[in-house]
């Protein structure tokens, strides 16, 4: 170009040639036609027909690796080249490895997503199971070196496995130049709904932070043409649903138990406790005898408590009394009836014993005012002779009463405490796909 | 900005940056080498591989709250693939880099820590102190040369130029580099963000994204 004449406009650059993204070209390996996509980000692509992994930087796309016995054809549940929305970004599938765990021949599916600005995710399917696999270049920290845990971005991840993985099938476009023979170290750390995840080699060490997700949202995203697979058991950093509500319900929990706590406080400083009457009847053993009427007692207050206590000295006998307590203005009644039994013995080198002399019984929220007990008894099993006995009622007003609060207490505690054992049961199954879990002692 | 003729087209190099000394005329893609005033062809830059980047020269960003443009850009190769050195002026002249490789981007300038270690020191798992921005550990050290430059470059990125480069992990977010060449060793250190936190505009626009 001649310096002389002004043939274009300084700010506007010549324009870039615009070629076809896409390319073809043959194997050099088995000659089929090889595709790339992406030409420029990708640096290594499978052969779909023989499995060699080809070079995309160097022009005569040299073999990098071959797999010494790869499996004769897999089909993954999405084509390469699938675009699909997750996480409010696009993705494109740009390539598939079927990978295998070198000690138990377990293999899984991982799906290679890329997107020019983003980069690039993976997209890992295990037993039906989901995780969404993000690259990260900050490093955790163990807590300290014989800890099974690591922690990332202020979390603790518990040390879920380790082991060695290959590739067992191949296909599709990558990043970085495939090397399929060689075994990877990987391990993995769980704190759901998360996994963090380390792979090493000779050379490098890669973290990656995955995130579990729904299969339905992966088949609404990629709209594979097979169903997705059944999830079996639970995945390793499956979020559980139970432990999520369990959290949710907690501090509710504390807040209940804290409000009853309160109120049976303050209900015991508020109630007087005062005995309105104390006196000793006397009853027939082994016989009836009716209409033992009490002198007037006063109840103080209104719509307070009342307890009534009935004490007899029976021994291998039995007292009964049937009453009512009647308010001697209006003749309202409150009718009661008690059994008062108490046995004991000695058989076969052990002494034994039930019941008791004493009983309670409570009447709530009863008027203020004059009232008087009248009462039926009955008794037997006392040795002979017949004769009178003892028994005594004391009238308590307005008593401390435990009941309800241990009732409420007990309710407010039913669902917190199904769900604790329902997310424990999760935490059981999750970690039994395990060699670390903490739900089995360490000694076997 | 300086502009200055590019002595084998003609056509008009303008230089942005106090700190540029090189620049890639975008007509003959002549590499020129400035010297005050005076510009000198020493050669042509190859054709670009199209790599798919999103970022292009004009491509501006935030970092820290400040607006910076991308002026230049260095693209360095390695036996295991490339990276994107984009050279970015904020409103200052100081020269900032951002590293692009694989959706991962580092905003990073350089560091002059009395502390840099000789090349023959250097191996992965050696933790270097780059004052005043701590500790680093060497992840990993590579062979590397320019594949390919374009616009204005504070460094004469000539195609070919070869260098050792070490990557440096520190903490969080913290990334370093230790570029060795013939003639210099510089550090550089700075941090990884997200793309969409560098609020890009004007992005290369991708056939089919």
């Amino acid at each position: 170009m001649a310096g002389s004449s002004d043939p274009v406009d300084p700010k506007v650059p010549p324009a870039k040639p615009n070629r076809p993204r896409i390319k073809t070209f043959s194997c050099q390996n088995c000659g089929a036609s090889v595709t790339i996509r992406n030409a420029g980000a990708s640096l290594s692509v499978a052969c779909e027909s023989c499995q060699a992994i080809l070079d995309v930087t160097d022009e005569n796309y040299g073999i990098i690796s071959k797999l010494a016995k790869a499996m004769k054809d897999y089909t993954p549940r999405f084509t390469l080249g699938t675009r699909g929305k997750l996480f409010g970004k696009e993705w494109e599938i740009s390539g598939f490895i079927l990978r295998q765990d070198v000690g138990s021949g377990y293999s899984w599916e991982e799906y290679l997503l890329f997107n020019p600005y983003y980069g690039y995710r993976w997209l890992l399917q295990d037993r039906g199971h989901w995780n969404f696999v993000t690259p990260t270049k900050r490093k955790p920290h163990m807590n300290s070196a014989t800890s099974r845990g690591i922690y990332y971005l202020g979390k603790h991840y518990k040390l879920f496995s380790m082991g060695h993985a290959t590739v067992r099938w191949v296909i599709g476009e990558f990043y970085w130049k495939v090397k399929v023979n060689r075994a990877v170290e990987m391990t993995d750390y769980v704190c759901p709904p998360e996994m963090l995840s380390c792979e090493k080699d000779e050379s490098e060490i890669n973290w990656a932070i995955s995130e579990y997700v729904e299969p339905t949202v992966i088949e609404k995203a990629f709209k594979s043409a097979y169903p997705m697979p059944v999830r079996v058991g639970i995945g390793a950093n499956q979020p559980s649903p139970a432990a999520a509500t369990f959290k949710a319900i907690v501090p509710f929990w504390g807040i209940f138990l804290c409000m009853i706590v309160a109120i049976q406080f303050w209900a015991l400083s508020k109630s007087s406790n005062e005995t309105a009457m104390e006196k000793t009847f006397l009853f027939v053993t082994n016989a009836k005898r009716n209409d033992i009427t009490s002198p007037v007692f006063n109840l103080s207050q209104d719509h307070a408590n009342v307890e009534i206590n009935v004490r007899a000295a029976v021994d291998n006998s039995w007292f009964y009394v049937a009453g009512e307590l009647v308010d001697d203005t209006t003749g309202t009644s409150y009718p009661f009836e008690r059994s008062i039994e108490y046995y004991h013995g000695y058989e076969g080198g052990e002494s034994w014993s039930e019941g008791s002399t004493h009983e309670r019984l409570w009447f709530s929220d009863v008027p203020g005012g004059k009232y008087y007990l009248n009462m039926d008894t009955e008794s037997d099993g006392f040795p002979p002779p017949q004769g009178e006995r003892e028994f005594t009622i004391t009238v308590l007003r307005d008593v401390p009463y435990w009941w309800s609060f241990w009732w409420c207490a007990l309710a407010v505690s039913i669902l917190p405490v199904w769900f604790w054992l329902k997310k424990r049961t999760t935490e059981v199954a999750r970690w039994s796909n395990s060699d670390y879990s903490p739900y089995v002692s360490s000694s076997d | 900005m300086l502009m200055l003729n590019c002595p084998s087209c003609g056509a008009e190099v303008s230089f942005r940056s106090k700190a540029s000394v090189f620049a890639v005329c975008t007509f003959c893609r002549s590499s020129l080498v400035r010297q005050d005033m005076n510009l000198e062809d020493i050669g042509k830059m190859s054709e670009l591989q199209d790599d798919m980047t999103p970022l292009q020269i004009g491509t501006t960003g935030e970092f820290e709250g400040e607006r910076f443009e991308i002026i230049g850009r260095v693209k360095i190769g390695y036996d295991e693939g490339f990276w994107n050195e984009w050279y970015a002026m904020f409103g200052d002249d100081e020269p900032w880099w951002l590293a692009e490789a694989q959706g991962f981007y580092a905003i990073c300038m350089e560091c002059k820590s009395r502390w840099i270690p000789a090349r023959e020191k250097v191996k992965p798992g050696l933790t270097v102190n780059l004052e005043p921005q701590g500790k680093f550990q060497v992840v990993d050290m590579k062979e590397v040369r320019c594949l390919f430059s374009e616009g204005e470059l504070p460094l004469y990125a000539t195609k070919g130029r070869q260098s050792l480069s070490v990557d440096l992990s520190g903490d969080k977010d913290q990334m370093g580099t230790i570029e060795y060449s013939d003639d210099t060793i510089r550090a550089f250190c700075g941090v990884y963000q997200d793309f969409d936190d560098y609020k890009f505009r004007n992005l290369r626009s991708i056939d089919g994204w």
